[in-house]
């Protein structure tokens, strides 16, 4: 650089320094002295408007490029997104047929109707937002840590969302649960009837229905001592889901016991989810669960998911092929280590190789649950 | 020597002679072949250390000594003398010994009739099949019993990774090594106990993978093997067998005569006689296997065994009093 332009600027620099602390002075007097208004009720001026909307924008769009979003079965994930919805989202972002509640649509900024706003984004955008929440505008983060897995189902409910008709919706987040009319003394007294976040049969099986996605579990005929500490697990922030974690929360410890109660003596008369595959495909799952693979140090899944074992080990029998692999991958990823149950499980499900998981999920859900085998007057399938 | 230098030297040199006392060493020589082994060992050690007075004699010698001796030691004679013939000599002496010691070894090759264990290396534990004359085996873990007086046959392989079988008061390293078998022989002369190690590094808790050997007169191993063969008794305890089969221990570990039949993890059927647990690291107490059960991944970290902090008090002290009672 010429030496004259260097002496010029070093002059400069101290004039550069001095505006920069004036800068910080201003800001931090304004700050104080209470000028400039936080009041929701003031709203935005059009140019910060502008300016968050471009920041949000932006953020969203760089931030999710790095996602790769999976195929997504609509007509699997749909119903739990809806449900999820119903529980978690609703109360701000609005219902299908409904208007927000006067009291959210004065947040700054409003939560936005997604039925207009979810096709502005793509499919890894929404995951997300939905992921991620927003800072400064009261949209929340996903409250399961790291259960990147269960966003998707809201991404697939959102993608639908525009469709559906107030009906559709309905349908879908109230599950299995019935919708009770309430007279009008009752309504007096219990207020209109909606559908209830711990209304379990929104989403889990009932004594003639499986759960509404399979990616849902049977809790239907399951130990009792597993479901009880289960929700516990879930109540106590020991078991990340961000389906489960807020139903659990509004649990005391007599719901609990008596929800373990109920699901455990259900007995469950439907089939198995309409799959049969045929018996070479079960083999090597049958193998694993039966012997399970020295080579790898894998006990047989049975020694511990078979018939009369500890009321507080889960039964596999039964469950989806899709929750089942959910669960060996999140344990495999070490997502269920802090309890001493997952400890044990996390142990055996890090030695198997993708395809033994994927052969193990295959092969239990292809069995019957527990309670077919009971009512068939003992001839089960194991000694 | 500054002072500090002083006393690290003393300390090492206490540990290193503290190293060689007691069951695992290789100066115990408790068997023929180890017991020529040492004496060699004493031999070269002792040879060398008067060699090297000698050297330092000589040196000082040849720098301060006499003229006339200085003059004789730098004559032909003494450097033919001194610098060929005597290396070449005690050389092929101790070469030619060496060989006999071998052959000591070699004999016990050719034994008729040796007991024939094998022994396979795991990580971090070793598994231990005894050989009956009838082909059929019987299998333990991490203690190895033998008859005194007679030669030993130990096939050697391993399940995973190289490990190395030591047992040196009986004999020398010999390498587990993956998809051979390895043959060490030996014999012990007088009943008694000593441990072994592995001694190739085999990954985390490599350190702690040692093991007894328990050496008895002829009579009291038969005795010994004819127990150890036969089934676990049925349990007194019934809730610590319960325990044990509805918690999925079963799914590693064998105990015969129930339905646990896991082979996985060291064959439990007579666990309560051992003398260690975990592999030569805990006693084989009540209190033993309930600090196994519940801090294994503490006591000997990253050992394959899942951890299992899921049990109450009470049911810690049946599986344990179980345990132990599976003698
Ligand atoms: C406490 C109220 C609240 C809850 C609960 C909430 N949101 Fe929001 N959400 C907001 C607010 C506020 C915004 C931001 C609006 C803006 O930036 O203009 C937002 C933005 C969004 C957006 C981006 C829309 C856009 O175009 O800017 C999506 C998508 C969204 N929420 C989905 C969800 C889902 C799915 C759930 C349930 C898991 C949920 N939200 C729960 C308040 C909420
Ligand atoms: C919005 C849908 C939804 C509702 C409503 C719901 N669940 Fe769940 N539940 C799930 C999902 C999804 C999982 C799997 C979560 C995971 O990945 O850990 C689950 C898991 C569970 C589990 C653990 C099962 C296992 O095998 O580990 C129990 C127990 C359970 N739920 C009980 C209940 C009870 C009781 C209620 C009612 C109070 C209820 N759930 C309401 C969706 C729901
Ligand atoms: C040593 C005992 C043991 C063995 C062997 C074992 N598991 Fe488990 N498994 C458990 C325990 C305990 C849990 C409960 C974990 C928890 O509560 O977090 C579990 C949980 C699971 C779950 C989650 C169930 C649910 O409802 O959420 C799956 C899936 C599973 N195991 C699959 C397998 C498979 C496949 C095998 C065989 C390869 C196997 N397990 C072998 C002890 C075992
Ligand atoms: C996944 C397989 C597995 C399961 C399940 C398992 N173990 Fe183990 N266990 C092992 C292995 C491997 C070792 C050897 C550890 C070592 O020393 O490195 C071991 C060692 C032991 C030892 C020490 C044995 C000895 O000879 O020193 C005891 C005692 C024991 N286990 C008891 C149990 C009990 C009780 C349970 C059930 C609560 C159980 N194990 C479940 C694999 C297992
Ligand atoms: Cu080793």
């Amino acid at each position: 650089m010429a030496e004259p332009v260097r002496s010029r600027l070093r002059k400069l620099l101290p004039w550069a320094f001095g505006l920069f602390v004036a800068g910080i002075v201003l800001v931090l007097t304004i700050a104080y002295s209470g000028i400039y208004s936080v009041a929701a009720s003031a709203g935005h001026p059009d140019w910060l408007d502008w300016f968050f909307a471009l920041g949000k924008r932006r953020s969203v769009i760089v931030n999710s490029m790095t996602i790769d979003a999976p195929v997504l079965d609509l007509a699997e994930l749909v119903p739990l997104g809806a449900a999820h919805f119903q529980g978690g989202c609703a109360t701000c972002h609005r219902t299908p047929g409904q208007a927000l509640n006067p009291v959210y649509d004065q947040m700054l900024p409003p939560p936005p109707d997604l039925k207009t706003h979810a096709p502005m984004w793509t499919r890894e955008q929404l995951f997300w937002i939905v992921r991620h929440g927003i800072q400064f505008t009261g949209m929340p983060a996903w409250s399961g840590q790291d259960r990147d897995d269960e966003v998707w189902a809201v991404v697939a409910f959102l993608e639908v969302l525009p469709l559906m008709e107030a009906g559709d919706y309905r349908q879908y987040a109230r599950g299995h649960s019935e919708a009770q009319n309430y007279s009008i003394r009752e309504i007096v007294s219990e207020g209109k009837t909606k559908i209830n976040l711990t209304a379990c049969n929104r989403c889990h099986d009932t004594d003639d229905a499986p759960p509404m996605s399979p990616y849902v579990p049977r809790i239907g005929g399951q130990n009792k001592a597993y479901l009880k500490r289960a929700l516990r697990e879930y109540h106590s922030d020991l078991r990340q889901s961000g389906f489960m974690e807020p139903i659990a929360a509004e649990l005391d410890d007599e719901h609990i016991n008596l929800l373990a109660d109920y699901y455990a003596s259900l007995t469950v008369s439907l089939g198995n989810p309409a799959r049969n595959p045929s018996t070479p495909k079960l083999e090597p799952g049958r193998q694993l669960a039966e012997q399970g693979d020295r080579s790898r140090k894998i006990p047989a899944c049975l020694s511990c998911h078979g018939a009369n074992k500890r009321p507080d080990y889960p039964r596999l029998d039964g469950q989806s092929e899709q929750y089942l692999r959910q669960q060996l991958q999140l344990l495999q990823r070490g997502g269920r280590t802090k309890t001493p149950h997952g400890a044990i499980m996390t142990t055996i499900a890090k030695r198997l190789t993708e395809q033994q998981a994927e052969a193990a999920a295959v092969f239990f859900a292809s069995q019957p649950s527990a309670e077919q085998v009971g009512h068939k007057a003992g001839e089960g399938l194991r000694q | 020597m500054s002072h500090a230098i002083k006393k690290m030297f003393c300390a090492v040199a206490l540990l290193v002679i503290a190293g060689c006392d007691g069951g695992q060493s290789a100066f115990s020589g408790l068997g023929p072949v180890s017991s020529r082994i040492t004496l060699l060992i004493w031999i070269m050690f002792i040879g060398a250390a008067l060699i090297t007075a000698l050297i330092c004699v000589l040196t000082l010698i040849s720098i301060a000594g006499p003229a006339n001796w200085r003059h004789k030691l730098t004559g032909k004679k003494s450097i033919i003398l001194g610098g060929i013939v005597f290396p070449v000599v005690t050389l092929t002496a101790l070469l030619i010994y060496g060989f006999l010691v071998l052959k000591a070894g070699g004999t016990l090759v050719q034994a008729e009739n040796p007991v024939h264990i094998s022994v396979v290396g795991e990580q971090w534990w070793w598994r231990i099949i005894y050989r009956h004359d009838d082909g059929q085996t019987t299998e333990s873990a991490n203690e190895l019993r033998i008859p005194t007086g007679r030669p030993i046959k130990i096939e050697l392989s391993t399940a995973d990774v190289i490990h190395s079988f030591w047992i040196p008061a009986y004999a020398g390293k010999v390498d587990m090594i993956p998809g051979r078998i390895n043959t060490l022989h030996f014999m012990a002369d007088k009943p008694g106990i000593v441990t072994g190690q592995c001694a190739e590094y085999c990954g985390g808790a490599h350190a702690l993978m040692s093991f007894y050997t328990v050496a008895m007169t002829p009579s009291d191993y038969d005795a010994w093997l004819a127990k150890e063969r036969a089934n676990a008794k049925p349990a007194i305890d019934n809730q610590g067998e319960q325990l044990f089969l509805s918690s999925g221990c079963g799914g590693c570990h064998t105990v015969r005569g129930t339905q646990a039949d896991g082979r996985i993890g060291p064959d439990l059927t007579h666990a309560g006689s051992r003398l260690s647990l975990g592999a030569g690291i805990l006693p084989n107490t009540t209190e033993g296997f309930a600090k196994w059960i519940s801090q294994h991944q503490t006591i000997k970290p990253e050992n394959l065994m899942p951890p299992f902090d899921i049990f109450s008090e009470s049911e810690l002290q049946s599986l344990s009093v179980y345990l132990n009672s599976l003698e």
